[in-house]
């Protein structure tokens, strides 16, 4: 089971950067489609959904390695006790909004597929299948704050505390 | 005044929730859930779902991933490591020496990274060992390098600003061009201070290394040059209209690629590492855009800004009043939130009272990231304080200490562009394109 959620969340994080990689190439393919004459209909809104991808996508492998930034001036002070309980508030809370975010990116996705929503960029891709990166992206996070949840219950979560959230600042 | 009242109880459920640890973007879309299902009859949801879409998929957004990508391969460079030796040469003659390595070494880092912290933690890492075993005296070195540190928000790349930019609808390009002459007049005051400080105290200044002869400093300094140009080739690319931002930000990812490849320094590890920590940091800050966009719906809905904008108004305070006001606003709220979660949280509801008051928006863009930047190096929490507390060992109201002077160096920055915007509109009118 461990070693399946990680996966999921590695996964995704993959096809994230996957996405990252994908929007750094339409960005360089339309600069060379001006200097050379060449026109790829809708390539900015391609890039706009890859950018979409890359962000939801990697969202539950960027919280289990600690670098969603939050407020942690109240806990750092906490003695273990009420920390474990105000850890336990944080992550059902997080997990009730990141369920009502995956919920709704799903039911949105959904509604487009229905109504035959294409995006109104000269590509006229149909919009479901972009609107899908946020729905798996937000379900996977609440996935994840679940499995942290579950893991403070039994006393067994790690929070990472990494170099790397420094780097935001 | 009900309305006043829910206003209210929103505000402090947003205080408390941030201040329980929740995660910031899941909280700002939970109080802007709340706020709608109050004030409007627009099913909460499905509005969250399509705004936090068009927020995310954006295409003016690209340019952030992009530049934060490129931040990420020029960071895993030899460039951090050869900073100190490759700048150290130059700064001998100059009245406080090696000290200035801190401030030309952020400034340069400064322009390659978008993050303070990041660029503090960087240059101190060869910097400081180099200051402490050469004799020269701690206070200075680390009040440098915190107060420097800083210049990572003001000069281009800026993920700060690019932030700011998509919020407060300014053009990104625009906005980093107008971040130039602030952030070298801020490198200037703090090499000034330094020349000040080492003239009143010559015997604080340890004596001078050996002298090098012209080809030997270019030799040391070998691998920041290229780095220079490619700096230079992509703020230029932005300032002469060839390139937007995002096409500029490609371009230095791909500039990035070379170099380090070049270098030596590309691997199959290191471009994966890039790649990752890239995505992770973008993931982190699209998560807190998308709440933001969803709160600044939810806001507009309960009339919030233009009731805000229109009680400032009759306040009748001056332009110079509303700065120090709004100053003093920052600073409180830097004392416990990041600076990006400052700009996206109050940019929806402060940008009407701005605008009513007839401030020019990318002028209020440097204002604000300056003013961002002296909160990075104010207790209690100051990222800055915290990255050097980690690499010292230091108590951080020491640290605090050191650093005021710099800190004042800042509020002199904010008063000169008050004074002058033109510091801040001048370099932006005359850009091409």
């Amino acid at each position: 089971m461990r070693r399946l959620l990680d996966t999921l969340y590695d996964g995704c994080a993959a096809l994230a950067a996957l996405a990252m990689v994908a929007l750094l190439a339409s960005v360089l393919l339309s600069v060379a489609g001006r200097q050379l004459g060449f026109n790829i209909p809708g390539i900015d809104s391609y890039a706009g959904f890859l950018l979409a991808a890359s962000g939801f996508l990697s969202l539950a492998h960027t919280l289990k390695r600690g670098e969603h930034i939050r407020v942690t001036l109240l806990l750092n002070s906490l003695s273990p006790g009420p920390k474990r309980a105000l850890e336990l508030w944080t992550l059902l809370a997080g997990a009730l909004l990141a369920g009502l975010f995956a919920f709704y990116s799903a039911k949105l996705a959904w509604q487009s597929h229905e109504f035959n929503d294409v995006s109104t960029g000269t590509d006229a891709t149909p919009l479901w299948i972009p609107q899908l990166s946020m729905a798996v992206g937000a379900a996977v996070l609440l996935i994840a704050l679940i499995d942290e949840l579950v893991l403070e219950l039994r006393g067994q979560r790690v929070v990472p505390t990494s170099d790397e959230a420094m780097h935001n600042e | 005044m009900n309305e006043l009242l829910v206003t209210t109880l929103l505000i402090v459920s947003l205080f408390l929730i941030l201040g329980s640890g929740v995660w910031i973007g899941l909280t700002l879309s939970g109080v802007a859930w709340i706020g709608m299902q109050l004030f409007s009859a627009r099913p909460a949801g499905d509005a969250m779902a399509l705004t936090i879409w068009g927020s995310a998929s954006s295409w003016t957004l690209t340019a952030l991933p992009l530049f934060i990508w490129m931040g990420e391969i020029l960071f895993r460079t030899r460039l951090s490591q050869d900073m100190f030796k490759g700048l150290a040469p130059w700064m001998q003659w100059l009245p406080g020496r090696l000290l200035h390595t801190n401030v030309m070494g952020c400034a340069i880092f400064a322009a390659v990274s978008g993050s303070s912290a990041a660029t503090c933690a960087t240059i101190g890492k060869m910097s400081l060992p180099e200051l402490a075993r050469r004799g020269y005296p701690d206070d200075m070195a680390i009040g440098s390098l915190a107060g420097a540190g800083t210049l990572g928000l003001l000069i281009p790349p800026s993920i700060i600003m690019i932030v700011y930019g998509v919020t407060a609808d300014v053009s990104i390009a625009e906005l980093f061009i107008a971040g130039v002459i602030p952030g070298i007049l801020l490198a200037l005051l703090f090499s000034g201070y330094i020349v000040l400080w080492a003239l009143r105290h010559p015997g604080s200044v340890p004596p001078r290394d050996a002298v090098m002869s012209f080809g030997q400093k270019l030799h040391a300094s070998r691998s920041l040059i290229p780095v220079v140009l490619l700096i230079t080739a992509v703020l230029g690319s932005i300032y002469t209209g060839i390139a937007t931002a995002t096409e500029a930000a490609a371009i230095g990812v791909v500039g990035s690629l070379i170099l380090s490849a070049l270098q030596g320094s590309l691997s199959w590890r290191t471009f994966k590492e890039s790649l990752l920590g890239g995505t992770r940091l973008y993931c982190m800050i699209a998560l807190i855009l998308a709440g933001a966009a969803f709160l600044t719906l939810s806001m507009g809905y309960i009339g919030l800004p233009r009731h805000l904008a229109e009680w400032i108004g009759s306040l009748g305070l001056s332009k110079a009043q509303l700065i120090v006001a709004l100053t003093i606003f920052y600073a409180i709220l830097g004392c416990f939130l990041d600076g990006i979660s400052m700009v996206v949280l109050t940019m929806g509801v402060i940008m009407p009272t701005v605008q009513k008051a007839g401030i020019d928006p990318l002028w209020f863009g440097i204002f604000i990231v300056l003013v961002v930047e002296m909160a990075q190096i104010t207790p209690p929490v100051g990222f800055n304080l915290f990255v050097l507390q980690g690499m010292t060992r230091r108590e951080i109201s020491w640290i605090a200490r050191v650093t005021l002077p710099f800190f004042f160096i800042m509020v002199l920055a904010v008063a000169l562009v008050y004074a002058f915007p033109q510091l801040v509109t001048w370099l932006p009118a005359h850009m091409k394109g």
